[in-house]
């Protein structure tokens, strides 16, 4: 067939469709769309393999790019998916990666465990470790009888520190996500800093007898805030090793698959993250009897456990 | 399979047993895309800066809501409504799936978030290297979510050529063939006489013509090729307009 007559016996057909393409978004496709669909597709093909003119093929090209857009429309994408993965997809997600959880878990505290000791074995190896500055803003900030800790604070200063533990907390979260990428290297490195920074500092605030306020301070949002961030770094991890060993499948396809497999735990660790920002702007600077913040402290930690305990173990 | 080395195009099987072409966007559209849209990030954010500081502690916290807000949902926000961001849709470039239909969410909130790892060291070092090393041009977080950023297809009209003597080759040429013709055609004015002559003595070898003018012989080829049609003038294009 000639390309003149091609063109000539398929001009209604392609504008028809090319009609059909344009409508609107709610109006429902009349019954014969797919069949036009795969008729268009034919004549792609017969056009390319006939070596018809490239305009020709380009335009042929173009109707099965907008056919194939308004035929395989995909779900309406909804930030209220949210819902359904904090409530579904992210306990599903801790028992697809609790191999990967657990070694972070086991990372994290377990690196904290050996700060913590070195410094309580050697107060000095907090100077070496974190400088002096950094220890005595600490000291300053958890001083039973200093200033930091008697001070009122207003509505104002909580929505401040609000913001803050927002900014920066989530975005570290969304960073350690991302550095996993890099074969484990970005979330692990972050990981194991602040463990080791975390150790080192609860130590050291022991070793000068400080222990009410800064206990009675981090209990409470410290069980979503550190287990949320090992979730994030396990998250990375994931994205990371799938890179390392990819298993049966190509590098391309195996990070594609992790990435859509740690998904929900970003997610829900940002949940969480949102969660600790509140106890930590409103709840924790609260001055209430510490006997009643390690009361809620506890709790907080018993329902994180369980939860996660119930993920990694049946995915509930 | 076609293989069109002289357009930058990425061939992509469909279920229904043929490849559509699509264009994907290079590293300088995109960066120009990423600059406009830089630029109104820090607009809005400076609006909101200077609104909230009237509100001392309780502003500054706010601000800092707004600015992480911005940062990492400025981009997902836009990209899951069409796949384009104000700075994308300026440069007609849209991000798709690899098959190159729209991008599903959590597609979108995974490229955004991976962000960071591109960014490394610093100004989308990283980034630009592992673009720059496949032929999509896919940065690490299109990698790991399965996008791209391809052409909005409007941008691929092809320029008219001008009219006159239309005449059909003797050997029938691929479409590979035909378009380094149209090319050629296309971009006569681009190209001075010299150079002209030389790539046209290149292209009529294959085509084994005893003609002497091969370069007004490749145009009208060009126009053949082009849809204009043989038997009449006054209807250029009109074969690529139907």
């Amino acid at each position: 067939m000639k390309q003149t007559q091609f063109v000539k016996s398929n001009t209604q057909s392609w504008d028809e469709f090319k009609a059909l393409c344009e409508m609107e978004r709610s109006e429902s496709l009349p019954i014969h769309f797919p069949n036009l669909y795969r008729k268009i597709c034919n004549d792609l093909a017969i056009a390319q393999s006939r070596q018809y003119s490239p305009i020709l093929v380009e335009q042929i090209n173009r109707l099965v790019q907008l056919g194939q857009k308004r035929l395989y429309l995909s779900r309406s994408n909804q930030f209220s998916e949210l819902w359904h993965v904090a409530r579904t997809a992210f306990p599903r997600a801790l028992y697809e990666n609790r191999v990967m959880l657990a070694v972070n878990l086991l990372a994290f505290w377990g690196l904290a465990l050996i700060a913590f000791i070195w410094v309580r074995l050697d107060p000095d190896a907090a100077y070496t470790f974190l400088g002096q500055g950094t220890l005595l803003n600490i000291e300053k900030m958890y001083d039973p009888s200093g200033s930091v800790q008697s001070a009122e604070r207003g509505a104002s200063q909580d929505l401040l520190m609000f913001g803050v533990y927002i900014y920066n907390n989530i975005g570290i979260a969304f960073q350690m996500f991302a550095g996993g990428v890099l074969f484990c290297v970005g979330a692990a490195f972050f990981l194991l800093f602040n463990s080791f920074y975390f150790g080192a500092i609860a130590a050291h605030i022991v070793n000068v007898g400080f222990e009410g306020p800064f206990f009675s301070f981090v209990i409470t949002h410290g069980s979503f805030e550190l287990t949320a961030i090992i979730i994030a770094s396990a998250a990375g991890c994931r994205i990371g090793y799938a890179l390392l060993n990819p298993g049966q499948f190509t590098r391309a396809y195996a990070i594609k698959q992790a990435a859509q497999k740690a998904l929900p735990l970003i997610v829900g660790a940002f949940l969480m993250l949102v969660i600790a920002a509140f106890i930590e702007a409103f709840w924790s600077p609260r001055d209430i009897a510490n006997e009643i913040k390690y009361t809620v402290g506890s709790g907080c930690w018993a329902y994180v456990l369980y939860r996660l305990y119930k993920g990694m173990r049946y995915g509930a | 399979m076609l293989n069109h080395g002289l357009e930058n195009r990425e061939y992509v099987k469909l279920p229904e047993g043929v490849d559509i072409a699509i264009t994907p966007a290079g590293v300088v559209a995109r960066s120009y895309a990423y600059i406009i849209d830089l630029i109104i990030r820090g607009l809005i954010l400076l609006a909101i800066a200077t609104l909230f500081s009237f509100f001392g502690d309780a502003g500054e916290g706010l601000v800092l809501i707004a600015y992480f807000l911005i940062s990492w949902g400025y981009n997902i926000l836009f990209e899951m409504e069409n796949g384009q961001t104000p700075g994308k849709k300026r440069l007609k470039i849209r991000v798709v799936q690899d098959n190159g239909l729209p991008a599903s969410f959590s597609q979108i909130v995974v490229r955004n978030l991976l962000r960071p790892a591109d960014m490394l060291p610093i100004g989308y070092f990283l980034g630009l290297i592992v673009m720059m090393f496949n032929t999509r041009f896919k940065r690490i977080g299109d990698w790991a979510a399965g996008t791209l950023v391809i052409y909005d297809d409007e941008l691929q009209e092809r320029p008219l050529l001008p009219k006159g003597d239309v005449s059909i080759p003797a050997v029938s040429l691929t479409t590979e063939e035909q378009l380094a013709v149209l090319a050629f055609a296309e971009r006569h004015n681009e190209l001075s006489a010299a150079r002209h002559l030389e790539i046209a003595t290149i292209l009529a070898e294959p085509l084994a013509s005893n003609e002497t003018d091969i370069e007004e012989q490749l145009a009208s080829y060009a126009r053949y090729f082009a849809g204009q049609l043989h038997d009449n003038h006054d209807h250029s294009h009109v074969e690529s307009q139907q």
